[in-house]
């Protein structure tokens, strides 16, 4: 990652090279694997050690992609060696055409939405501001993936009149949420218990740790000041009946 | 005969169960008595009931057999295998989503990745078109159910309060569960406004150890699979006792067609091993057991001469009336530490809105229950309630801790332009997928636009500082509804299709209304009584056209080990 754009603290210092951000600085979900079931350790701590190789997505398209998802899911607050991957993740996804049970009808396959949307971001990053979409800076680069998400592309390109930008949007974000959130890094940073079984909890009430939990220790945190990705209250976008693949509820 | 266990030891189907074995094995040229299509929550329960009676029986099930040690983990994204991920195409002007949002594939179908909540069905859902002249009314009334009702409660067990005070006054066979951080703001923030709530249940989960099933150990990731076995599925609690009665579950059996013969009858089901290799097994009678889409998909793709819109669809109603309920999630921050994950998410409710209230301007109701997103879903839920992303998912993330959330669980009416239909598509047998279309109503939007707000003011009361929501939908059911009237619906109360007399549907997709109560334990009392209402007709079921709508006698020698002994209490 060259360009950066780092958080920061109360005094305005920035927040960078952590191996762990979050608010509870001690706490190992990986540190308590020997309490978790066999094929659950087997799984996850199968995650943190092998990056599946990019075979599904070309090297200019990888380029770009990753550009996209330093941003959608930045991690500059993160040390080099404790960065999740994500582009890989969702590259295996898409080499072995994992589907996640749907599609709607007014979306191409997610295949071809990524190649698809892939270049029209690179084309508007050259027409908007004359280089191709890794070479923004980084506030360029905001510029053009704010307009996605906002739902107004910008510069307009004729792939969104074909394609709904919210559902690209939609399914963008949750590919990569669902490869951040799986990391045990990420449940590290969040407080998350992670796996729990044979051992299950004891203090179900008031936000209480167990144990082998930590409390949480708070301080003040801002999102760097060139950063268009804050929410607003407003944030919403508008509903589009439920317009993701995301888990069910009850 | 065939041996279930593996190399290294037995099939496991929690820390104590091991699926009995060797399982018998049926000839496929030989008709056994019923061939089950799809082993879910409906399918195993019929299993179980019809093979303790003494029936030849086989299930056919598309997905995997399994191994609860082996296959199941304590974790979120390692979970997707549990869920239906064949293609489907979903559209219309609310489209739903599908896959991990919708329904299961493997032996226990939906009950393995269910949240495991189990109210019952108010009296008034049998009849909303006499009552509020919307919908239509069922072919049956709460008291024809209510008997298998409380035996499944016993079954499976549910574990709730001592009284449940909506619909019809009930109380359960196992005790409460402890409060968690959500259910703790659900409690609240309904007492404040002067809701009245219960906790703890009903939910089919263990609270204490049953037979060979450990109670819940509160580690939160019932949607996932409880691998604990304290979560009740077809799995564990109906298909073993089916093995032991002489069931077969064949595992990866994609039924493709149902073959109709001259004379108007049914004579078994089509389909494709793991190897992609067509067999046909021969059956006296077939039940359709699939889930609210593939059922009527695999009535569709068994269309043949003289059913050339599918088989008993003559009445043109097939795939249509297709349901879901209003799932909105409404999200509320709080100063203090919440720790979502923790506990079942299923455990705390409210129906005190269930009823239709005429001042609210809708028919119909809805209810609040809490949910337990871990943190995929959570994140999901944030992008579409907040628009979060970039730094401000990475913020809002930091704070899931500090996250409570709390369902609507609102009733949609059916509507006939909500479908499932075959989509051009093909899967990799080459059969058509489904297509499926949802668009609201007025009678609907209303409903969940009171149903969000209220649930919000819920939150604020609770002492939220920040309260979001996002527009889900949960629970599909409809599809191939009963009814007394061959010509608007395919099946009669006992699921037995109108037009071929040995060809049944058993699952979500016979109920022509839904409530807006969780489908899981209707779906699985309507099986148990479908079972007993079969087993009572015994062997003219496969040679005679007769229509018997008397109402069935109960078995209750037919029930799962540690099922005796056990009560549901009514304390007034
Ligand atoms: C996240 C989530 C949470 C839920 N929580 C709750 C809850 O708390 N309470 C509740 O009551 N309900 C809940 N539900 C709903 C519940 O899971 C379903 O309503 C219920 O399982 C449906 O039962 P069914 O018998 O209709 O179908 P299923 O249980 O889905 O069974 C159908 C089976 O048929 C198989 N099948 C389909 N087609 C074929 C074919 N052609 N050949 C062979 N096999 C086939 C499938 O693989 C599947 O195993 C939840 C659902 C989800 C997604
Ligand atoms: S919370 Fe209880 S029921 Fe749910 S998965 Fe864990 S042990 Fe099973």
């Amino acid at each position: 990652m060259s360009k950066r754009s780092l958080p920061t603290s109360a005094t305005g210092g920035e927040i960078r090279d952590l191996r762990q951000p979050g608010y509870y600085p001690r706490y190992s979900t990986l540190g308590q694997k020997k309490a978790w079931d066999e094929t659950t350790r087997h799984v996850v701590t199968g995650r943190v050690g092998d990056t599946p190789p990019v075979r599904f997505f070309s090297r200019e398209e990888a380029e770009v992609l990753q550009a996209i998802i330093d941003h959608v899911l930045p991690q500059d607050d993160r040390s080099e060696e404790r960065t999740i991957p994500i582009l890989p993740v969702i590259d295996e996804r898409l080499f072995k055409n994992e589907l996640n049970g749907f599609r709607y009808e007014d979306m191409p396959p997610d295949r071809d939405a990524y190649r698809l949307a892939i270049k029209a971001i690179d084309v508007m990053a050259r027409e908007r501001f004359d280089a191709s979409f890794p070479a923004l800076t980084v506030h360029r680069q905001e510029l053009i993936l704010k307009s996605l998400h906002d739902g107004e592309p910008d510069p307009a390109h004729p792939i969104w009149k074909t394609m709904p930008v919210h559902r690209f949007w939609a399914l963008l974000m949750e590919d990569c949420v669902t490869a951040y959130y799986a990391h045990p890094w990420a449940w590290d940073e969040i407080g998350f218990g992670g796996p729990a079984y044979p051992r299950g909890y004891m203090r179900l009430e008031n936000g209480l740790p167990e144990p082998w939990e930590t409390e949480e220790e708070r301080y003040e945190w801002n999102a760097p000041v060139d950063s268009l990705s804050e929410i607003e209250p407003e944030g919403a976008p508008p509903e589009h009946g439920s317009l993701h693949g995301h888990g069910g509820t009850h | 005969m065939a041996l279930l266990s593996g190399k290294n030891g037995a099939h496991r189907l929690g820390p104590m169960q091991t699926l009995p074995g060797p399982m018998k094995t049926w000839p496929e040229n030989e008709p056994v008595d019923y061939c089950v299509v799809g082993v879910g929550s409906a399918g195993g329960v019929l299993l179980q009931r019809l093979a303790r009676a003494g029936f030849r029986v086989v299930g056919l099930e598309a997905g995997p057999f399994w191994d609860t040690e082996k296959d199941w983990v304590s974790d979120e994204k390692g979970s997707y295998e549990l869920y239906w991920n064949d293609l489907r195409i979903t559209g219309g002007t609310n489209p739903l989503a599908l896959g991990e949002n919708n329904s299961g594939k493997g032996v226990g179908g939906g009950s393995v990745h269910w949240a495991a909540f189990t109210p019952r069905f108010h009296p008034s859902d049998f009849r909303i078109y006499t009552e509020d002249g919307v919908g239509v009314d069922w072919p049956m009334s709460y008291w024809d159910l209510k008997p298998w009702y409380e035996l499944l409660e016993r079954e499976i067990p549910v574990a709730g309060p001592a009284w449940f005070p909506w619909g019809d006054p009930h109380g359960h066979p196992y005790g409460p569960h402890p409060l968690g951080g959500v259910g703790d703001v659900l409690v609240r923030g309904c007492s404040k406004l002067g809701i009245r709530t219960v906790a703890g249940g009903p939910v089919a989960i263990l609270s204490a150890s049953h037979g060979d099933r450990p109670h819940c150990i509160y580690r939160g990731f019932c949607l996932q699979g409880c691998k604990v076995g304290a979560k009740a599925s077809t799995l564990i609690t109906h298909v073993p006792d089916a093995i032991v009665h002489g069931a077969e579950i064949r595992a990866h059996a994609m039924a493709a067609r149902i073959n109709l013969r001259n004379d108007g009858r049914v004579d078994g089901v089509v389909y494709f091993d793991c190897d992609g290799k067509e067999h046909f097994q021969r059956a006296r009678a077939v039940i359709v057991s699939g889930y609210a889409i593939e059922t009527p998909r695999l009535l569709f793709n068994s269309a043949c001469p003289g059913h050339s819109h599918g088989l008993a669809n003559s009445s043109g109603t097939l795939g249509k009336y297709l349901m879901a309920q209003a799932g909105n999630v409404v999200a509320g921050r709080f100063e203090d530490l919440i720790r979502l994950y923790k506990a079942p998410p299923a455990h705390a409710l409210s129906e005190e809105f269930y009823e239709t209230d005429p001042q609210r301007g809708f028919a119909r109701g809805f209810a609040i229950q809490t949910v337990g997103p871990l943190p995929i879903a959570f994140a999901k839920q944030m992008v579409a309630a907040m628009g979060a992303w970039g730094w401000g998912m990475r913020r809002v993330m930091m704070d899931y801790n500090h996250w409570a959330t709390l369902g609507v669980l609102g009733e949609i009416l059916p509507w006939e332009d909500n479908r499932v239909e075959l989509a051009d598509e093909k899967d990799r047998h080459g059969l058509p997928v489904a297509k499926v279309t949802f668009n609201l109503h007025d009678n609907d939007k209303k409903l969940i636009e009171f149903g969000k707000n209220k649930v919000m003011e819920v939150m604020w009361a609770a002492g939220a500082q920040q309260v979001v929501q996002e527009s889900r939908f949960a629970h599909l059911v409809g599809a191939s509804r009963m009814g007394k009237d061959p010509s608007t619906s395919v099946v009669d109360k006992f699921g037995r299709t109108h037009d071929i007399p040995n060809l049944f549907v058993c699952d979500g997709s016979i109920f022509p209304t839904q409530g807006s109560a969780n489908p899981g334990l209707t779906i699985q009392a309507l099986a148990a009584r479908t079972a007993d209402y079969l087993i009572g007709q015994g062997d003219p079921i496969f040679f005679s056209s007769r229509r018997d709508q008397h109402e069935p006698q109960i078995r209750y020698d037919l029930s799962p080990p540690f099922t005796r002994f056990k009560g549901n209490p009514r304390i007034a």
